[in-house]
């Protein structure tokens, strides 16, 4: 469904991505792990379109994307959630949502307020990622956890064929991040998942697949037991996560 | 029913304002109060479509008056180049030469942002104010273009001061609904989500770039077509009018009113209206400077009140029902 070829990326001196390929295949969760540094965000980005690289493809069901916009890509079903919350701030949870339930017929449609369905569709979507009851209310008013769960309903309402989560439950408490888990974890089958996450029992219960990112390259690859099982996973991640905690 | 009423009363409040020289006549002799509520409309007209940019899409405009000059120049020299005062042919004249010149100016300016968006659209905007001023042949130079016709529509004439601002009333009537309506659609929706996150919306699929043109030239042409209304009015054209000062006129009239909302342009435009053309008659002559007066209410509402007097208006209902 999304693949990548040696994609590279540099940030002047730095190389965030050396030579990345990866391929998952339609309905797969993909977690990618690595260490601070690893290049994880970077090849989220990449693979939204916000950044482009300096070398190398990347294909969305077969079709070339690498030189196509954010916005280009988010039309052919691409849904990026990110790590630092972007939403619209003064709007309330069902306008963030209807913004994107909208974006499939775009915004040149003048002097009639927006129909009543798409308001329904958003309302539907936040009452899915737990947000019933806070339809309403602004993003400055929502709880941090609150707006993650907004962001994964924004994504959501895109109808995206491919799921980009850069760190879904980064900064949320334990329930917060209980909750968000068992949500993603209850997506439709056929939505193809790419997580970077750094809570390793969120990656084990999510992913079919774990890529482990080290320095921008690919060390290893493959289910979730394999990668457990992995020294050179240990060396690098696993074990300094251990040592660290 | 309450939908019903709100209705009416902004029907009754329309045809009040359109037929105000009629009513006002018996009190008014002078004709004074409908010429400065003439003017106000116009000013009105051009603080609207500017808040299109600065308030409901984020893109703050200092050279907004490249476009109201354009109107007023393209009104003015079509009718006298095909010696015509037919409204749908100045007026449209107006609306074509804005809307194209906001479409290039717009096509360079429109994928920058904040301070550099404000520097862009203040150096372009000089460059058609320093095109006005020096072509003498076309746009009269430093002496203006005098003698702009008032416009006929068919066998209506609108020369008489009372229809002229009929016409203004009318134009302004149908712009505030044109905003109104554009604000609570999809896609002045789309325009506050640029405004707040433009990354988002581009994450969203919304081609923000093209969404940030198409405000910006709808913006141009209303302005021209202000610049049209404010030439007829005047019967003349001032390079001025396509100048910094009038730019930064209609941008403290936002400012002032309040931005991203309907009645801020509006109110901002009779204060602005109020202070330039009331307040220096009431003061000794050495006082009479109305810029000045102007710059101190405007740094009084940047340090006391950033909401303008809608936002003033605001809190002053909410702590009086709060009691």
């Amino acid at each position: 469904m999304i693949e990548t070829r040696e994609l590279r990326r540099a940030f002047g001196g730095v190389v965030a991505l050396d030579g990345v390929s990866l391929k998952v295949p339609e309905g797969e969760r993909r977690a990618i792990i690595g260490p601070n540094g690893a290049g994880k965000t970077t090849l989220i980005n990449v693979l939204a379109g916000e950044i482009s690289p300096t070398g190398g493809a990347v294909r969305l069901a077969g079709r070339d994307i690498t030189r196509l916009r954010s916005w280009q890509r988010a039309r052919l079903g691409l849904a990026h959630v990110y790590q630092r919350t972007e939403l619209f701030s003064p709007l309330s949870s069902r306008e963030n949502v209807a913004l994107a339930v909208a974006a499939r017929r775009g915004p040149y449609r003048l002097f009639r307020a927006p129909p009543r369905s798409e308001y329904a569709a958003a309302d539907a979507m936040l009452e899915r990622v737990g947000l019933a009851g806070r339809e309403s209310v602004v993003v400055r008013a929502l709880s941090h956890g609150e707006r993650r769960q907004l962001e994964l309903a924004v994504a959501l309402a895109q109808n995206p064929r491919v799921l980009l989560l850069d760190e879904p439950t980064a900064g949320m408490s334990p329930v917060e991040t209980a909750r968000i888990t068992e949500l993603v974890a209850g997506l439709d089958r056929a939505l193809t998942i790419v997580i970077v996450e750094h809570d390793m029992d969120v990656v084990f219960r999510l992913a079919d697949r774990v890529t482990v990112l080290h320095e921008g390259r690919v060390i290893a690859e493959g289910t979730a037991a394999d990668v457990r099982g992995d020294a050179l996973v240990h060396d690098v991640y696993l074990g300094k996560a251990v040592t660290v905690a | 029913m309450r939908p019903l009423v709100r209705w009416a009363l902004v029907a009754a409040a329309a045809v009040a304002l359109v037929t105000f020289p009629y009513w006002s006549a018996p009190w008014e002799s002078t004709r004074f109060a409908t010429t400065l509520l003439r003017d106000a409309l116009v000013l009105a007209i051009f603080a609207l479509s500017l808040d299109l940019l600065v308030g409901r899409a984020g893109m703050p405009s200092l050279g907004h008056a490249a476009f109201f000059g354009a109107g007023a120049y393209a009104a003015g020299i079509a009718g006298q180049r095909l010696a015509t005062d037919q409204l749908p042919i100045t007026l449209g004249a107006a609306a074509l030469v804005a809307a194209l010149l906001a479409l290039v100016i717009g096509v360079l300016v429109v994928r920058s942002e904040g301070i550099f968006f404000l520097m862009l659209t203040l150096a372009l905007a000089q460059i058609v104010f320093a095109i006005a001023f020096q072509w003498t042949a076309v746009t009269g130079g430093s002496n203006g273009l005098s003698g702009v016709g008032r416009p006929m529509l068919a066998t209506l004439d609108f020369s008489s001061p009372d229809l002229m601002y009929v016409l203004v009333a009318i134009t302004f009537v149908a712009a505030a609904f044109l905003v109104w309506g554009l604000a609570r659609s999809p896609y002045g929706r789309a325009l506050i989500g640029v405004r707040e996150n433009e990354r988002r919306m581009r994450a969203l699929g919304y081609d923000t770039a093209r969404l940030r043109l198409s405000a910006f030239v709808l913006a141009g042409t209303i302005a021209g077509i202000a610049g049209a209304l404010s030439a007829y009015s005047t019967r003349f054209v001032s390079a001025q009018d396509a100048g910094l000062g009038n730019s930064v006129r209609a941008f403290v009239t936002v400012l002032v009113g309040g931005a991203g909302t309907l009645g801020g342009p509006i109110a901002g435009s009779a204060l602005v209206s109020v202070i330039e053309r009331v307040v220096p008659s009431l003061l000794p002559v050495e006082l009479r400077i109305s810029e000045a007066i102007l710059g101190l209410v405007f740094i009084a509402f940047v340090l006391f009140a950033r909401q303008g007097m809608v936002g003033l208006g605001r809190q002053t209902w909410l702590r009086v029902r709060s009691r």
